[in-house]
């Protein structure tokens, strides 16, 4: 397949069309020019505007990441204490020898429940992912593994309660509708929230739309695109939107007509809001005092968006990433639902997926699952709110390393004894690193697939070399919306002796015995991915076209607008929901009576906010945002990238004068679960109260336990919330000058 | 003589790197130092009014180089055919070679730069020659996410975006004649 997707020359080398599937929100395409073996120059997508889609810098140095010479390229076997990162070389027949004796003496010891899979999405393409593992401990007899997606699961389990799907997107070329934009902590100049949708951005500015960001930080996105910042304090946005709804209420600029045809419950959450349900009436001055936005900015902002026609609230799911993250997104919702916005084009739903049903990654083909004999028996856990049902087997995500260090006794389904780490980082990238790391030291065995020497990677027994996206063919997707399906093409062969995910299932399936495991060969295997896929099978007639061009755009007539039969035509479309409506009060949540999951959204106080008493220790709130010159934690490695945007604490100049910090001062960031040291960046840019450490940069602790790399992750909770999201952007931390040295 | 220059939409720029970074990738730029497109940053005001914007910073291929006027080996010169400042490597004496490196003090862009190794030569943006000859648009152009920039003749800039000189970050000056056209980002506070 690698020569029909390449136009070779003898001389010049040869160009091959192709894509990443890192955990990015953007799938670019990319013409990667090889020579000998090697990529030696990248350029972007070359179809006619406006169809083209322009990467941002983290692929344009692709080729630093594929050929770094930090690249894991042979199977490893640690050799020094864990965590120190020393390890020899062995060969794959031993490799996979050790797991299969680890492996068997697990499931024969203690029972294939002590089987850990450590999952995640560093690598999201359809065959050479993670799929193929999993399947293969599943017909070995299964084993434990983790519930929570940790970027979204906050705004997923929200817009599940409200609308009963994850497609609440507007196709993005429908911004140009909007008249109002409200950017509400979403910053997708950063995160990448499907390629060029700051492209979109601009050109819905241009077109005369206002534009208003609601930040605790005057984001990349907000300080190109906003008219007006709005500053406010982390975990507040629920009390602030809820004060808008009372405006509204009290001036009765509700779409009641809207609200009585198409949702439920508005009286409750209108009870709520106005005081009767108890006593406190969520007055602009009420969430004043809680988010530190004033009064009359809350008052405005009301009027502004009622008066929008049509306006787009765009939330996200980096807020929701906090301890009671889900109600940010319900009360977004609701806001949308007053406005009458949903359905609408130029407005929006909220819901902070952006998910279309076109080129969504969540409706890719793939290996086909097994059931895990693991989690066989007791309750469907379908369609459930009810996040205690769906650990009664699995583990939340970010309690993973809780659930190790303490197993049964501590609550836990399963006594881990042996892990298998795949495309992720989560030592880094979950909450607590500091006590990740004696989580993975407890472990009897651990496995990890890798590129690079991770900070979780240095605690395996094995590791195994994990092939770049230019060494494999694969489909992938962008996260939440095309229109357009991408092909992965191979541009060089496997460095070293790496094996793709996928090559290792099937090695090791040879190695277990385990007969047919892998029927068909790699074109086949995508041919039916694209041919059996509900989508693609109608869409994509010409496979080998596909291949080649790497790409397949789809011309949408008219933009796509989340829930627009359901508007248009109520009695044949009804919501996804029980009700059939969209659901302000949830049947579902009120009979599962879990006090952190109210039938209505609301705003409410958690552990570590700004009304904690901890604030006497650890007065500064701490914001986690998704970093620019990395995809979380991939790529960190590359110089390229790192010199661009240095890594930094962002802080008030109040706050930083308070504490005798000055621009670019090495500070010490600590609380309770840990202490890093990075240099500070004195700036306007965010709000008195907040420090800003970007996600991703890599654990490395010294010997009395400072992080020299600036892992924000030692700083988070391991802690989930209500709805499970994982809670990484809850926390208070306290500042100081570093004085080291003196 | 045609004049080729750089159009820079100000009002589009997030700072993201993405042409600093698709430039090394083009021109196998592997030491840290060298950048041959820069990005300044200009912040402005008081929490919560403020204004942000950015400067790309090629070379601007000035109609009257002062890097030019200052090379002691004539090593820079100007093409005839589209204005474009290159440097000849044969001439140029090198960073420990010649003693002053005048042309690092005379441009007030900091295009010229040298490598780090003692007998490194000047280099600078050259607007991607190699591409422009395979008519294709230089790299820092096709790369933009935010469709920000344009490399054409003055004069079409000039008739397609108007004749702006200066935009934040950046000062026209009459001596030196850049070779730019900008749409400045307005200073208007959030």
């Amino acid at each position: 397949m690698n020569t029909e997707a390449a136009e070779t020359s003898e001389d010049q080398g040869k160009i091959v069309r192709t894509t990443s599937a890192f955990d990015c929100g953007g799938r670019c395409p990319l013409r990667l020019k090889v020579v000998n073996g090697e990529i030696v120059t990248i350029e972007g997508d070359d179809a006619p505007e406006p169809d083209q889609l322009r990467a941002c810098l983290r692929c344009r140095a692709l080729r630093k990441y594929v050929h770094h010479p930090e690249r894991l390229l042979y199977p490893l076997r640690r050799v020094g204490e864990k965590g120190k990162g020393e390890f020899e070389r062995i060969s794959w027949d031993e490799a996979l020898d050790t797991i299969v004796e680890k492996l068997t003496h697990v499931k024969e010891t203690y029972g294939n429940e002590s089987i850990f899979m450590a999952l995640s999405g560093g690598y999201l393409g359809a065959l050479h992912g993670a799929g193929g593992l999993v399947k293969l401990m599943s017909l070995f007899g299964g084993y434990s593994t983790h519930y929570g997606n940790v970027s979204s699961e906050g705004a997923v389990w929200a817009v599940l309660t409200q609308y009963g799907s994850v497609m609440v997107g507007h196709s993005r070329e429908d911004l140009m509708n909007s008249k109002l934009i409200i950017l509400w902590g979403w910053d997708p100049a950063r995160m990448i929230s499907g390629t060029n949708t700051m492209y979109h951005l601009i050109k819905a500015k241009e077109n005369g739309a206002k534009v208003i960001c609601i930040d605790p930080r005057f984001n990349d996105s907000g300080s190109l695109l906003a008219d007006q910042w709005i500053p406010i304090r982390p975990g507040t946005d629920a009390a602030m939107m809820v004060a808008m709804a009372n405006v509204m209420i009290k001036e009765n600029l509700q779409d009641q007509p809207f609200l009585d045809k198409y949702t439920v419950g508005f009286d409750r959450f209108k009870d709520y809001v106005m005081g009767d349900e108890d006593g406190v009436e969520k007055t602009p001055a009420w969430a004043a005092e809680i988010s530190g936005v004033p009064e009359q900015v809350i008052i405005d902002l009301a009027h502004e968006y009622a008066a929008a026609d049509p306006g787009t609230l765009m939330d996200c799911q980096g807020p929701a990433r906090s301890a009671t993250g889900e109600q940010y997104v319900r009360c977004a919702m609701t806001l949308c639902a007053m406005t009458g916005n949903i359905g609408k084009a130029g407005g929006g739903a909220g819901g902070g997926l952006m998910g279309i049903p076109v080129g969504h990654m969540f409706r890719s083909s793939g290996i086909p699952p097994v059931k895990n004999p693991a989690e066989a028996g007791g309750k469907s856990v379908r369609g459930t709110l009810d996040l205690n049902l769906r650990l009664q087997k699995r583990m939340h995500t970010n309690k993973m390393f809780d659930a190790i260090l303490k197993g049964k006794a501590g609550g836990y389904p399963a006594d881990i004894k042996l892990a298998w780490f795949v495309a992720n980082n989560y030592l880094n990238q979950l909450g607590n690193t500091n006590k990740n790391a004696e989580a993975l030291k407890s472990l009897d065995f651990m496995i990890i697939s890798e590129l690079f020497m991770t900070p979780t990677a240095r605690y395996a027994d094995i590791i195994l070399p994990v092939t770049s996206i230019a060494e494999k063919n694969d489909l992938t997707r962008p996260w939440p919306s095309g229109p357009y399906y991408t092909a992965i093409n191979k541009a060089i062969e496997p460095l070293g002796e790496c094996k793709s995910d996928w090559e290792i299932a099937c090695a090791l399936a040879e190695k277990l015995g385990v007969e047919d495991f892998n029927p068909y060969t790699e074109s086949e295997w995508l041919k039916m991915f694209v041919e059996l896929n509900p989508e693609t099978g109608p869409q994509i007639k010409d496979n080998d076209k596909f291949r080649k061009e790497g790409i397949h755009r789809v011309d949408l007539p008219e933009p796509v607008i989340a829930f627009k039969k359901e508007i248009e035509d109520p009695e044949n479309n009804p919501f996804s929901t029980p009700s059939g409506k969209i659901e302000i009060f949830s049947q579902r949540l009120a009979d599962s009576n879990n006090p952190l999951t109210p039938p209505i959204p609301k705003y409410m106080s958690a552990k570590e906010d700004h009304t904690d008493p901890l604030t006497k220790t650890y007065p500064l709130q701490l914001l986690t945002p998704h970093p620019r010159n990395r995809v979380h934690s991939e790529m960190y490695k590359v110089d390229w990238l790192k010199e661009t945007h240095p890594h930094t604490a962002w802080i008030n100049p109040k706050d930083a004068a308070a504490r005798g910090i000055k621009n670019n001062d090495e500070v010490y960031v600590f609380n309770g679960r840990g202490k890093l040291i990075i240099p500070a960046f004195v700036t306007e840019k965010i709000v008195n109260g907040v420090v800003a450490i970007f996600e991703g940069a890599w654990y490395d602790p010294d010997e009395n336990g400072v992080c020299r790399g600036g892992c924000v992750n030692v700083l988070t909770l391991d802690e989930h919330s209500g709805g499970g999201a994982s809670v990484l952007k809850t926390a208070l931390v306290q500042v100081e000058l570093a004085r080291e040295g003196e | 003589m045609t004049q080729l220059g750089f159009y820079f939409n100000q009002t589009r720029c997030i700072g993201c790197h993405t042409c600093a970074v698709a430039c090394k990738d083009w021109h196998d730029h592997q030491e840290a130092t060298l950048n041959w497109m820069q990005i300044n940053t200009i912040e402005k005001g008081v929490f919560p009014h403020l204004f942000l914007a950015f400067i790309a910073v090629p070379c601007y291929h000035c109609e009257d180089p002062s890097c030019m006027a200052v090379c002691p080996a004539d090593a820079i010169s100007k093409r005839a055919a589209d204005g474009i400042v290159i440097v000849d490597p044969d001439k140029c004496l090198g960073r420990e070679g010649c003693e002053k490196t005048p042309c690092l003090t005379a441009c007030r862009s900091k295009s010229p730069q040298f490598g780090p190794a003692p007998d490194a030569k000047m280099q600078k943006c050259d607007f991607c020659l190699d591409r422009l000859e395979e008519g294709k648009q230089p790299i820092c152009v096709e790369a933009c996410p935010m469709f920000a920039l344009e490399i054409y003749s003055m004069e079409n800039l000039q008739q397609k975006y108007g004749e702006q000189k200066e935009a934040e970050g950046f000062r026209y000056s009459k001596k030196i004649r850049q070779a730019a056209v900008f749409t400045p980002k307005p200073e208007v506070f959030s």
